[in-house]
């Protein structure tokens, strides 16, 4: 089960959750800088999570951070 | 990468196959829908379907935002995007979707200003840096999204920017799913539920699918693993003659979703009466339009659109596909006159469409198969 060359997330409606980590925090913009699963930096908004810290495992959707992963346990 | 690395073993998908094999009673057929794009993707993409049993059919579900967005949407905002002094943005391959007179693309190429974003933060941004023009953004997707294109517009306000706004498509999982247990046509066993749109809404939403419908469903992610635990868990559920909602995608998915998400989209979004579902028809409260405390955002109002209803080309079968009543290669034009670099229909342009991942993953398994 190799990943190929296909998009990891889709192209046409960003509507894919991409798993991050964050690097640094929010600045003045309120953008944290992650990065994906391919160690590239990308600029998320982390306004609708309570607590994030650096090393923090997201889920981002279209550019925000909409989940923790790996903190809850149902 | 940690939680997503630990769930793309090879050797324990061959193990959780192998309890699927041992869980599934000989003779009956089991028919389960993945509800989500995303799972449809995943399942053709690492070939999740080859490792079941032929009696274990997967049907595809209308989680394709893209999918299901009808084209008198498009004839819509291909419409806004020609407005002098207007920037329209849109999510990537949106631009190929047809209307019923082109494309986006086509309309980028006869001189309006459609520019591609990933994310409605830098379609704000383009917004900042271009005062002197109104920027539209074309908002689609579940609940996944909606709340990017909330926050986007609180941000919007927030900083006093006036010449942003939103065309509003987002739509909402539960009403559809709802029409497509109602629909006639349909027999299903249970549902691989859309993991990514309960960290928003959370599981217990998904709660009327086993008390109303007496069907199970067990929340997923999208990993191959994954997929195939959900799977298992469903046809255990079966067995034991269990009927409730699961949660495979405990590591991310809490019960209640994202109440910070919830409460930004409560405060920008507010229900349409009725919308449109390419496939499906009208369903009524399953999309969202801007408030009226946002209304000064509303492309819609800001402009008039042509808001006409317009059918599917006759050879396009998308509306079978989206309801699980045919599977993609069945459709008259799959592969033929319909492939990802020309799509008649809108389940050929999204990666997330079945006919797009089966086109793209799929044919070869089933070419063997023929072979």
């Amino acid at each position: 089960m190799e990943l190929d060359a296909a998009p990891a997330h889709c192209i046409t409606c960003s509507d894919e959750g991409l798993p991050m980590r964050v690097l640094v925090l929010a600045d003045e913009s309120g953008l944290a800088i992650c990065a994906d699963e391919s160690g590239a930096d990308q600029s998320v908004a982390i306004d609708l999570l309570e607590s994030v810290a650096v090393g923090d495992d997201i889920l981002v959707h279209a550019g925000v951070a909409i989940a923790h992963m790996g903190r809850c346990r149902a | 990468m940690k939680f997503v690395d630990e769930y793309r073993d090879a050797e324990l998908g061959r193990a959780v196959a192998g309890e699927i094999l041992a869980t599934v009673e000989p003779g009956r057929h089991y028919k389960l829908m993945e509800v989500c794009g995303g799972h449809t993707h995943s399942i053709y993409r690492y070939g999740v379907d080859d490792l079941l049993p032929e009696n274990v059919e997967l049907v595809h579900g209308p989680g394709c935002p893209v999918c299901v967005i009808p084209m008198g949407r498009l004839d819509d905002a291909i419409s806004l995007a020609h407005q002098p002094n207007v920037i329209f943005t849109c999510f990537g391959d949106m631009l190929r979707v047809p209307g019923s007179h082109g494309t986006l693309l086509d309309a980028k190429a006869e001189g309006a200003d459609v520019r591609m974003v990933y994310s409605p933060l830098d379609a704000l941004r383009i917004a900042r840096e271009n005062p002197d023009r109104d920027v539209i953004f074309f908002a689609i997707g579940f609940e996944t999204t909606a709340p990017s294109t909330a926050l986007t517009l609180k941000r919007a306000r927030a900083d006093g920017i006036k010449n942003f706004f939103c065309m509003c498509n987002h739509v909402m999982i539960l009403p559809p799913l709802r029409a497509l247990l109602e629909s006639p046509d349909l027999r299903l066993d249970g549902f691989i539920g859309p993991g990514h749109v309960c960290t928003v809404v959370g599981a217990r939403p998904f709660e009327f699918i086993p008390v109303d419908y007496n069907k199970p469903i067990v929340i997923a992610g999208f990993e191959p693993l994954d997929l195939l635990q959900a799977i298992q868990m469903i046809l255990l559920q079966l067995k034991e003659g269990r009927c409730e909602v699961e949660n495979q995608y405990a590591r991310v998915v809490p019960n209640d979703g994202n109440l910070r998400a919830l409460e930004v989209m409560s405060e920008v979004f507010a229900l349409r009466p009725h919308f449109e579902w390419r496939g499906l028809g009208f369903i009524s409260q399953s999309a969202l339009k801007l408030s009226d405390d946002y209304a000064d955002f509303d492309a819609e109002l800001r402009y008039s659109v042509p808001g006409v209803r317009v059918a599917d080309p006759k050879a396009c079968q998308c509306g079978e596909v989206l309801k699980g009543v045919i599977k993609p290669w069945e459709c008259k034009v799959f592969g033929s006159a319909c492939t990802p670099e020309h799509a008649i229909g809108t389940c050929m342009v999204s990666p997330e469409g079945a006919c797009a991942a089966y086109y793209n993953f799929g044919r070869f398994a089933r070419e063997r198969e023929v072979v």
